[in-house]
């Protein structure tokens, strides 16, 4: 079994879990120093922890609802544990989002069941909020053994009732939680775009010196808004957020999210990679 | 407005698309989630609805490449996606197990939705069916039904009764796939200039071993195919086309031609009337 072991002042360069990634791993030697896996599909699918014979595992999550107002189930945080804890996941990443909401009529005298998605949500950006994801961090993290680092979302729509933009909620989360951050810089440029902002100049304003760990996908404008495509290259602005990012901040990991398609280019995602570590000062 | 009230209906809403249209009609009723309608980008949730549609589709991928690569160039992704969300909702709201599954539910759905009207929506139309009929031909292939080889014949006569050696899949298209294929990994591609026009193709795989092959036909070939069954006659065949019984010279011989590819041959002993 490998493990990751980042040496202090250094940040390791990985791929996000998707098809073709172990070929493409061993095609090319020494490019990718670990495998991003999201919990859900080793939950679905446990054969799949056998990539980490070859490769460092870095534990990924979209269950827990940090966000929200509807814990997770028991027997699901039960699991994330133990898997956090086989692989030796040097954190979880997890959204600071939510992925299920009470029912919506939660006044009705038979209470409906929760909306559960399979798919994570910004949330309402406000005081309200921040306070709960607090609460639910501290019940969350003394169930594993490693640090949680908080992802964050993109903004496709104004979420109502939010008081406050998405760098101002996530330094509140941040101060507020005590908690580092995994800094998706697509996500970061996608909110930017739809709701108006300057990606360089708010991303100043984030805690960077918090950021453990970096996503970079593709992009992509569609019926007018901006969405995360990760079956797409990113985009030169997103290169030119890590190096901006990298200019004030050590975070220990950069994952390359391409995962979304097994058409994507092999000769692009080498390039990408090969940018990545020369943006990080791996060569 | 409580942030749990606003991420029960944002939850309920993206689950059940059909419920963003009632809202729409009637906005009040968000005021009774706890929720002021004005508040509430409904377009925006159907398009994000749509956005998780697709992504949960990424199985279809491998299989569909083009199609993928077309909605993308064709900015219909979301679109499309965040209209099928509604349409499953419709429906009861669950997705097939299996990719093939999928990908026909999709078909069926776009069936209907398309406007042939619209060029990326021809263009999809066609593009979708041709990769469909490559995955479905690409499969395992059953043995061949056995037929007494000493009474096929190549040449074709009134009595003959033309088969289809292994197995087809026969569409008619307003463009050529292959050319929207070439086109789409184009650095800037550019779909205005596939010309559009009516085309009959035959996709046919003769056997286990055998590669798939692009034919593409001629109306009667085209229509020969459709109606070979291996029970009518070339007789029957000239019929049901808008001949006599008596087939003609150049009926036989456009049987005659799609014998000569291999895809065609004529059993003269298993005619029946029909």
């Amino acid at each position: 079994m490998k493990y990751l072991d980042t040496p202090t002042g250094t940040t390791s360069v990985g791929l996000a879990y998707g098809p073709n990634v172990l070929e493409f791993i061993n095609a090319h030697p020494g490019l990718v120093d670990y495998v991003e896996m999201p919990f859900e599909q080793l939950r679905h699918a446990p054969q799949l922890s056998s990539i980490q014979d070859r490769i460092p595992i870095v534990l990924h999550c979209a269950s827990m609802s940090v966000a929200g107002f509807v814990p997770p189930a028991d027997d699901t945080l039960a699991a994330i544990g133990l898997e956090a804890e086989r692989t030796r996941t040097p954190w979880i990443g997890e959204h600071l989002a939510f992925v299920t909401a009470e029912g919506l009529d939660a006044d009705a005298d038979a209470a409906q069941p929760p909306t559960a998605l399979t798919y994570t949500i910004c949330p309402q950006l406000s005081e309200e909020t921040v306070a709960r994801v607090a609460d639910n961090l501290a019940s969350l993290r003394p169930r594993f053994g490693v640090p949680l680092i908080l992802e964050n979302s993109p903004q496709y729509f104004a979420v109502p009732g939010s008081t406050m933009p998405m760098v101002d909620f996530i330094g509140a989360v941040s101060a507020r939680c005590d908690v580092d951050l995994l800094l998706d810089l697509s996500h970061f440029l996608i909110t930017m775009l739809n709701t108006g902002g300057d990606a360089a100049r708010e991303i100043d304003r984030l805690p960077l010196e918090r950021v453990v760990e970096i996503h970079i996908s593709g992009l992509n404008v569609q019926s007018g808004v901006v969405w995360d495509d990760h079956a797409t290259p990113a985009p030169a602005p997103v290169f030119g957020l890590l190096e901006r990012v990298m200019r004030r901040a050590r975070p220990r990991a950069v994952t390359l999210e391409y995962n979304w398609a097994p058409s994507f280019p092999q000769a692009i995602l080498r390039s990408h990679l090969e940018r990545v570590r020369q943006a990080v000062g791996r060569v | 407005m409580k942030a749990s009230r606003v991420h029960a209906v944002i939850a309920a809403g993206l689950d059940n698309p059909q419920l963003l249209a009632h809202w729409r009609q009637e906005p009040d009723l968000l005021r009774g989630c706890g929720v002021e309608p004005a508040a509430v980008d409904l377009d925006a949730l159907w398009k994000f609805a749509g956005l998780a549609v697709k992504v949960r589709h990424n199985g279809l991928r491998a299989h569909l490449p083009l199609t993928f690569r077309l909605l993308n160039v064709a900015g219909l992704e979301i679109e499309v996606f965040a209209s099928y969300a509604s349409f499953r909702a419709a429906e009861g709201g669950r997705y097939a197990d299996t990719s093939e599954a999928r990908a026909q539910d999709l078909l069926t759905f776009l069936a209907g939705w398309l406007d042939s009207d619209r060029r990326e929506h021809a263009l999809l139309w066609d593009v979708i069916r041709y990769e469909l009929a490559l995955a479905q031909l690409a499969g395992p292939v059953a043995s061949d039904a056995h037929v007494d080889e000493s009474s096929v014949t190549h040449t074709p006569r009134a009595k003959s009764v033309p088969r289809v050696c292994g197995r087809v899949v026969l569409h008619e298209m307003r463009c050529d796939p292959r050319v929207v294929g070439a086109v789409l990994y184009e650095k800037s591609p550019r779909l205005d200039e596939v010309q559009l026009g009516t085309c009959h193709f035959c996709y046919w795989r003769r056997g286990a071993a055998a590669e798939v092959n692009i034919l593409q036909l001629d109306e009667l070939g085209f229509y020969l195919l459709t109606l070979a069954d291996g029970r009518r006659t070339a007789a029957e065949l000239s019929r049901l086309t808008g001949g006599g019984s008596r087939p003609a010279k150049g009926f036989l011989q456009a049987l005659g031609e799609l014998a000569a590819l291999g895809i065609l041959t004529f059993d003269t002993t298993a005619g029946q009337a029909l």
